[in-house]
């Protein structure tokens, strides 16, 4: 119910406005990042015994849909941190704990990211073609006495120019596929030869702040190595119902959160405007329109709250990867629908209507694009056969 | 017979706008400092560029010095413009068709003389459309009385014969570029709908005609139309009594018929913007290569952008079959065509299949796809404007109503099937 306030009275003002600045992305909006923080949502997963509030997960989804009823963009940007809280509870050493997760609960400003996205890898990251053992990231980390001197470039990372720490996969071993020769290292922003680049300005979640990372000789010492050498895919999962399985629940219940604001925006709005002489809501038109609204989303938040739920099971399943995909489609369609019944009143539309819209369109790629559609149905189909060559 | 030949002349008009989009249009439009914004004001110069080409004229007869471009030949100019960008083509395509309607078939010859030359000569002479559009609202009264309900404008005859024009309009398209404005007003009070309507000329001078600033594309309603547009306001507007177009109360663009065929037109526009968006996700399919091998060989990506070739393939079939019927209304009346609004159909067809095309295009190009500095957000952009215009669901509930049933009480039994006629103009571009 904190969360339902602070949405309404502190982000949802801010929405509208933050989501249209042209461009600017300076100075980021660290105001309310502290007084979400100071309510602790900044820091929701990380376990009691370190100080966080060691939130179960289906109260990290009930946070989540009620911050992106407010906002989608600001949800995630303090979500985004319970991702990588995950992860270091689940792979990180005492030692790095202490390093990181220290500051990271002390200072109200402290954001996390993760780089894996390069220019020429996206898709190959996280499907990658088992004909093609190059295919994915190409960041080069070279050993080098205690430290890794990386080179290259990551591109649209969450969090970018204003996080603090982030985990970086690179390449240890340039002549094995990603998965064998893939390394995730801690990278804090003031590692030396590291550096922000562009700052990239999106349609939808224009708040949240994804940007170039670049790496010129970047040394970063080998106690920053989460896992093993080689181990990048395994570290990344963290364990099997938190770490990786987090962002898949951490969408679909932003997209719940986005859908909860568009089915009020049109039951509003339907109520409260007439077309020839009726309420939009005694309209046919409308009625199955506001129908069919209401049923995705409450088909999506039961489906949200049962993988949570799962989830705090530690019951492993491919139910976060389906829920994931079916809040893409979901919130599309929602959020389309909200803008068929408000319409265009001549020719204006409601700010917020095209935003939720504008947001909705981020899934596409995220989500529930083709890649994590097939990703999710090895994980029913289980582990694919390993291909073994004839020579 | 339906021949899908283009003559010579339409070939050379494709090939000359192609071009002109190619290498004018496009390294402008598409350029990130005019993508990124979320104001993107009217292109003027290439707006003006386009006017000296001919292309503010292209549907105005050869006699009056224009090119003479029937349906068919508007639509494959339109097409061609908005594939490069869309607010061009709406300001082109309105003051062409408008100075068609105008010129070629409305006008008393004296008034022609009066007015045809500057509009043939001044490249920045536009035209705009002031006046509700009669059907407006139709689709909310389906099969009911219909309710009143809209801004209109009032126009007076004085005794010396002067009109007083009355009223304002929260938009009018072109309205910011127009030196003429149609204006459609009621003169009659004591009758409704389309009937006590009359049509005047009132210069954009004109004193008493206040024309406001074009929406704010931020705020907490932004623009959502194409082309350019502002209201108007007439205060005690003052226009001599011989700019009356038509007979007093029998304004001629009253019933919708004639405005009907810009809805072809406007479909063309929507289905320019659908190609680009798809040429684009074709182009960037060959060269991105994920998962081993450029994108467009992999079933998903292929298989979307078949989808897209096919919606934008049947759309343009229904947008040329609706522009030739247009061209040749003898069709319907030896029975070769059903008696059916084409017109219509085409523009629901084409909104909605582009609405589709457009985000689907977009996913080809993954996160790139959402990026300001990259032009598929604006096609999806534009691509939702189209398909989600309040007047869309009233247009298409007008499939299944009875012809000018706003002038009606009670409608005939007339329910279960589509019905002719019954549909107008959109109430905008």
């Amino acid at each position: 119910m904190e969360a339902r306030r602070f949405s309404d009275e502190e982000i949802r003002p801010l929405s509208v406005k933050r989501d249209q600045i042209e461009g600017g992305f300076e100075p980021w909006d660290w105001d309310i990042i502290e007084k979400g923080s100071k309510l602790g949502f900044r820091t929701l997963a990380v376990p009691k015994e370190w100080g966080g509030q060691g939130a179960d997960f289906v109260s990290q989804a009930v946070v989540m849909a009620e911050l992106a009823r407010g906002d989608s963009a600001m949800s995630k940007a303090f979500s985004q941190n319970w991702k990588w809280s995950h992860l270091i509870a689940a792979a990180c050493t005492e030692d790095q704990k202490e390093r990181f997760l220290k500051p990271f609960l002390a200072d109200h400003r402290y954001v996390m990211g993760r780089g894996i996205t390069e220019p020429n890898s996206g898709s190959d990251n996280r499907l990658p073609p088992e004909d093609d053992p190059k295919a994915g990231f190409r960041l080069r980390a070279e050993r080098k006495g205690d430290e890794w001197i990386l080179n290259g470039e990551k591109c649209f990372i969450a969090n970018g120019s204003v996080g603090s720490l982030f985990f970086v996969d690179a390449r240890t071993n340039p002549d094995v596929n990603i998965k064998q020769g893939g390394t995730l290292f801690m990278v804090p922003k003031t590692t030396p030869g590291f550096r922000i680049g562009k700052v990239f300005n999106k349609r939808g979640w224009r708040f949240y702040q994804n940007a170039e990372l670049i790496f010129e000789d970047a040394r970063v010492p080998h106690a920053n190595v989460v896992g093993t050498v080689g181990g990048a895919s395994a570290t990344g999962k963290g364990d099997n119902t938190g770490g990786d399985l987090f962002g898949d629940l951490e969408l679909a219940a932003n997209a719940l959160g986005v859908c909860d604001d568009a089915v009020d925006l049109a039951m509003q709005f339907s109520r409260s405007h007439k077309r020839a002489g009726k309420y939009l809501f005694e309209h046919q038109l409308i009625q199955l329109k506001l129908a069919e609204m209401h049923a995705l989303t409450e088909a999506l938040r039961s489906y949200v709250m049962r993988v949570a739920w799962i989830h705090d099971r530690r019951e492993p399943s491919a139910n976060a990867g389906l829920v994931m995909i079916y809040s893409t489609d979901v919130i599309q369609r929602v959020t389309a629908l909200n803008m068929e019944i408000h319409g265009a009143e001549g020719c204006l539309m409601n700010a917020r209507v095209d935003k939720l819209v504008r947001d909705a369109m981020v899934w596409t790629h995220l989500a529930g694009d083709n890649v994590q559609r097939m990703r999710t149905l090895r994980k029913l189909a289980g582990k694919p056969v390993p291909v073994v060559s004839g020579d | 017979m339906y021949d899908l030949h283009l003559t010579p002349e339409q070939l050379e008009f494709r090939d000359t706008v192609r071009d002109f989009v190619e290498n004018e249009i496009k390294p402008v439009a598409l350029h990130p400092d005019r993508l990124q914004p979320f104001e993107k004001p009217l292109l003027t110069e290439l707006v003006d560029k386009a006017s000296q080409m001919g292309l503010r004229t292209f549907a105005l007869s050869e006699d009056a010095g224009g090119a003479g471009a029937d349906d068919l030949t508007s639509c494959i100019v339109l097409e061609e413009l908005a594939a490069g960008e869309v607010d061009i083509a709406t300001v082109l395509g309105h003051t062409s068709f408008l100075g068609h309607v105008l010129f070629d078939q409305l006008l008393s010859a004296e008034q022609r003389a009066r007015f045809l030359p500057k509009f043939a000569e001044d490249d920045r002479y536009h035209l705009a459309f002031a006046g509700r559009e009669p059907n407006a609202g139709a689709g909310w009264s389906y099969h009911r009385a219909l309710a009143e309900g809209g801004a209109e404008l009032s126009a007076k005859r004085q005794t010396e014969g002067n009109w007083v024009i009355n009223g304002s309009l929260p938009f009018v398209a072109n309205a910011p570029i127009a030196k003429l404005l149609v204006v459609q007003a009621r003169s009659d009070p004591k009758k409704t709908g389309a009937n006590g309507m009359s049509m005047l000329l009132v210069p954009s001078d004109a004193k008493g005609l206040t024309i406001g600033n074009p929406p704010k594309a931020t705020g907490e309603a932004v623009r959502w139309h194409q082309g350019t547009g502002a209201s108007v306001t007439f205060k005690d507007c003052r226009v001599p009594g011989d700019h009356l177009v038509g007979k007093e109360g029998q304004s001629p663009l009253a019933d919708g018929t004639l405005l009907a065929r810009s809805v072809t037109q406007m479909a063309a526009i929507n289905l320019g913007l659908g190609r680009a968006a798809y040429d684009a996700a074709v182009d960037y399919a060959k060269i991105r290569r994920q998962g081993g091998r450029n994108i467009i060989e992999h079933q998903a990506i292929g298989s979307k952008l078949a989808d897209c070739a096919i919606k934008l393939e049947l759309a343009r079939n229904m947008i040329w079959k609706a522009a030739w019927a247009a061209d040749h209304p003898d069709a319907v009346s030896d029975r070769s065509l059903p008696e059916l609004p084409l017109h219509t159909m085409a523009r629901v067809y084409t909104a909605r299949a582009v609405n589709e095309v457009t985000l689907l295009s977009a996913e080809c190009f993954g996160a790139m796809g959402v990026m300001r500095d990259m032009p598929l957000q604006k096609y999806v952009h534009d691509g939702r404007n189209t398909c989600t215009t309040d007047s869309y669901s009233r247009t298409r509930m007008r499939l299944t109503m009875p012809p000018n049933s706003q002038s009606r009480r009670r409608s005939r039994a007339t329910s279960g099937r589509l019905l002719p006629n019954g549909l107008t103009g959109d109430e905008r571009w």
